[in-house]
């Protein structure tokens, strides 16, 4: 029975290059099961116990004969909780999630081992995926979310499950509603993407010829527009869209914002600021029309008005390096030398190169915020 | 009665309205027809291909005209040119020993053994390598006897003679872009720093390593010490840096050092006058953008453009961002005043060399940058970002703004180029400001003003006696009418390029100079009055 607990720790090790969907075994496990599996080996524990042989050949990516050697366990030893996972997860990456799903269910809501959980959970997602049940994969992808936030394994199941809800739907969209202007405003978000921006620009305006009135329209081609050129006539034709969305949305804080920004470029900051105005009063916790307001009292010397505003902003985005950059100035230009060293500080500690480059992409898809 | 009165209206408008300048290339007619090869035209596979190589405009000679010095990729060599004197300029490479086979990067002038002649700096993929100026007649390669053999392969680029200790002798500042070498970096599309824009390309400069900078100091006898680590140069190594303004930032007598870096923040050493500098960019608010943003830094220039007695920093940047222009608020702390300035609108090009001129002498100085982009394959994207591109020239308006006129300052400014390196000199001695530009796989162009401006001006040649005698870090106040502006004699600056040691002054209506102030780096303050206009002045250091 210890032999046994002793090899349930040690299965990282053996963790080879996984199969399509297959879950990887997490650093920590492989670290402590390399001194377990030499002990296996040294006392020939191994050899001798099927439940250990099994694991192994799972582990190894002979998934049969993983299956048959389990498979031999649970006839003696049906209530085997650890064999019947293995086996669940064996048959599961040889496509047999027909017969591993219940199992790997039970495991996934029962087993006390964490990383078994992770790897049952892991498993049942694809399965999921694989039999187009949608439904069911989302809330085991999101149980596994809540307990491994930060595991990559999960994080890219959770986005194929994402990615693959959102193809079918749109599939059905086109199939169903071809002639709908939502076909082609997801066909001008999709071109967005992959920086087609003229052809985003061309269905965002035939999705605003077939309904005028549809928020959210003028304010994306305004931004498809600014994507695709920077000249004095894209700044002109954006503005205007910007101006139409808040037509049919005058509490649009983001399309106001984006004049402001606008009628800064074409060097207008005297327009630009009651924009700004507008746009922070429908939105107070819009961090950019803080910073906005922020620049413009700045710009005037009145620093006593824009330091409260950028604390403001920092308080509400911690990590928005700008908001720190231009707090730091202002206490510099205010004489508050202290002040402006500790924001230093955090702006230093926010420069620090980033962990991965991918936050940068879902930056530059410029999503709005969900409260804004 | 109606009409005539109308009439004279637009006469009045006409003749108020600001002169228009009109740029030619007439480099094929002033003897520039070698094509300086940089790389690859349709595609690049390394980085090294990219970043190009600056220009000169040097009196090698000494002869009062200045000559020309262009430096090449591999597969060709730096060519100097001797000015003629009648608008034609000869290739004198060979006689003057100056031929070279190197990815040449930048250029740096000044006279490190105060002999009267200047002498070159020029950096690359490898090395730097000092030319001594013998007597006007060739230059001999005295790197190794100088001690500035570097242990290993660097990729130098921009570079500055500077006299940091005030000790009459210049020392070198050299900057490094990263570490480079042909076998270990990636293939264009082999890791995600090899894309633009769905576009495989040449790899970095984000994903390569950093390198540091260099700072040797000038020992009066030949030799060179590197002075790096002592000086606190060396630090950070976090910065991917390309041009080197020199300038007494903070006005307190001693020279700083501004550094444009791409992807990562622009660098500013203040000189502490003990040897010592500490890079204080962030604070001072030369690091980044409004929005605390790293740019893509690419070539630097310094005026006081907005005639608060104070210089100011301009930087050019990457397509997608806008140029950066830092208004200098006094000692050092700046302002990006970039979106104040009216510089917000020119985000489709990718700025090199830049420097501020005052093309029609106004007094104001305008400022003019060429462009063109880093990968040759954006071409393919039919988008309205090139390859080649055309100059921008942004006159200045007199109240800290700009005013864009490029689609109307001539051809020389409309034609396209993969440009890079810019200097910036009078080489006919007319009190017009000509442009040298060194273009990527082309000959290079040289912009002439057709038009005579209509305002007066000087030309300040400095001569250290005291001081170093290139009478680098000399700073000059001068006075004509009301009108005050302020200039440094700079080594390096633009885009790992060299501009006219001497200082051009555009004086407006003023008909004499009425005060002259120099602070020489030695520590002499001298002041001259009553000077001439329209002429050449050559201005000696006081012997105390």
């Amino acid at each position: 029975m210890r032999t046994i607990a002793f090899v349930a720790q040690a299965y990282g090790v053996f963790c080879r290059r996984p199969a399509a969907f297959w879950p990887r075994c997490s650093q920590s496990s492989r670290v402590h099961a390399k001194a377990a599996i030499f002990f296996l080996f040294a006392h020939g524990l191994l050899a001798q116990d099927p439940i250990a042989k099994g694991i192994q050949e799972f582990h190894q990516g002979k998934y049969d004969a993983a299956k048959i050697t389990l498979e031999q366990v649970l006839k003696r030893k049906p209530g085997d909780a650890h064999a019947r996972t293995f086996l669940a997860l064996s048959r599961a990456a040889t496509g047999g999630c027909d017969t591993a799903s219940n199992d790997l269910y039970d495991a996934f809501t029962n087993q006390q081992d964490a990383d078994l959980r992770r790897m049952a959970g892991l498993a049942l997602v694809g399965c999921h995926l694989a039999h187009n049940r949608l439904e069911a994969a989302v809330p085991v992808a999101l149980a596994l979310q809540r307990e491994f936030p930060a595991d990559a394994d999960v994080l890219y199941e959770a986005a194929r499950l994402h990615m693959k809800a959102w193809n079918d739907v749109v599939f059905q969209m086109f199939q169903k509603t071809p002639a709908s202007y939502r076909v082609n405003q997801v066909s001008a978000e999709i071109f967005e993407i992959q920086g087609r921006y003229t052809d985003a620009v061309a269905e965002y305006r035939k999705a605003i010829e077939k309904n005028p009135a549809a928020i959210n329209l003028h304010f994306r081609l305004g931004r498809a527009l600014l994507l695709q050129s920077h000249s004095p006539e894209a700044l002109a034709a954006a503005g205007k869209e910007f101006e139409a969305e808040l037509k049919l949305n005058p509490s649009d804080a983001v399309a106001e914002y984006e004049v402001g920004q606008i009628l800064l470029s074409e060097n207008k900051p005297h327009e630009a600021a009651p924009r700004f105005e507008h746009a922070l009063a429908q939105a107070p916790d819009f961090t950019e029309a803080l910073l906005a307001v922020a620049k413009i009292r700045a710009d005037t010397k009145r620093y006593d008005e824009a330091i409260p505003l950028l604390e403001r902003a920092v308080r509400l985005e911690p990590a928005n390096e700008s908001a720190h950059y231009n707090l730091m100035l202002a206490y510099r230009n205010a004489g508050r030398t202290a002040d402006a060293q500790r924001e230093k500080a955090e702006v230093d500690k926010l420069k620090r190169p980033p962990a991965g480059e991918f936050t940068e992409f879902l930056k530059k898809l410029g999503e709005k915020a969900p409260n804004q | 009665m109606t009409r005539l009165a109308l009439l004279l209206a637009a006469f009045s408008a006409a003749a108020n309205a600001p002169q228009l300048p009109d740029f030619r290339n007439i480099a094929a007619q002033a003897g520039l027809t070698d094509v300086f090869p940089n790389g690859g035209t349709a595609s690049k596979k390394y980085i090294i291909e990219t970043t190009g190589s600056g220009a000169a405009f040097i009196d090698y000679n000494h002869d009062g005209l200045l000559d020309l010095f262009v430096l090449s990729g591999k597969g060709g060599t730096n060519r100097l040119y001797r000015n003629d004197g009648s608008g034609h300029f000869t290739d004198v490479t060979r006689e003057a020993g100056l031929t070279s086979d190197a990815w040449s990067q930048g250029v740096c002038a000044g006279d490190f053994d105060n002999d009267g002649f200047t002498d070159l700096v020029v950096t690359s993929w490898g090395g730097i390598t000092l030319y001594r100026n013998v007597e006007g007649r060739r230059f001999e390669n005295v790197t190794r006897q100088a001690h500035l053999d570097q242990s290993r392969v660097r990729y130098n680029t921009g570079c500055a003679f500077l006299d940091y200790d005030n000790d009459g002798k210049l020392d070198l500042f050299v900057a490094n872009y990263v570490k480079f070498d042909f076998a270990t970096t990636p293939k264009p599309g082999e890791n995600p720093y090899c894309w633009y824009r769905d576009l495989a390309v040449s790899c970095g400069p984000r994903g390569l390593p950093f390198d540091r900078n260099v700072l040797f100091h000038n020992n009066g006898d030949g030799t060179f010490t590197d002075v790096s680590d002592a000086s606190g140069i060396s630090k950070p190594e976090q910065s991917y840096c390309l041009s080197v303004l020199t300038g007494d930032f903070n006005q307190d007598g001693r020279t700083d050092i501004f550094v444009a870096c791409d992807q990562t923040p622009s660098l500013l050493y203040i000189n502490r006058g003990d040897g010592t500098f500490s890079e204080e960019a962030l604070l001072r608010g030369a690091a980044f953008d409004e929005n605390g943003k790293a740019m893509s830094g690419m070539g630097a220039a310094s005026a006081d453009y907005d005639g608060d007695g104070k210089p100011d920093i301009f930087r050019s940047n990457f397509s997608d961002e806008r140029e950066t222009l830092y208004r200098n608020r006094g000692s050092a702390e700046f302002d990006d005043v970039t979106l104040a300035a009216g510089l917000t609108h020119n985000t489709r090009f990718v700025g090199w060399g830049c420097g501020f001129l005052d093309f029609d002498n106004d007094g104001w100085k305008d400022l003019l940058l060429a462009n063109g982009h880093v990968f040759p394959e954006v071409d393919r994207l039919k988008i309205d970002i090139h390859y080649k591109d055309r100059a921008i020239l942004y006159r200045n308006n007199g109240n800290g703004t700009f005013t864009d006129i490029s689609e109307r300052a001539g051809p020389g400014i409309l034609e396209r180029h993969a440009a890079r390196g810019v200097a910036f000199g009078d080489y006919d001695n007319d009190g017009s400001v000509e442009v040298l530009i060194n273009n990527q796989n082309e000959t290079p162009s040289l912009l002439k003003c057709a038009k005579k401006s209509a305002g007066n001006w000087v030309i300040l040649a400095l001569q250290g006696t005291i001081s170093n005698r290139s009478a680098i870090g000399a700073r000059v106040r001068l006075t004509a009418g009301a009108h005050t502006q302020i200039d440094e004699v700079r080594s390096g600056g633009s885009y790992l390029s060299q501009n006219d040691l001497r200082l051009h002054f555009g004086l407006g209506t003023a008909s004499k100079i009425d005060r002259v102030e120099i602070d020489w780096p030695g520590g002499v303050h001298q002041v001259e009055r009553n000077l001439e206009v329209n002429r050449v002045v050559t201005i000696r250091e006081p012997r105390r």
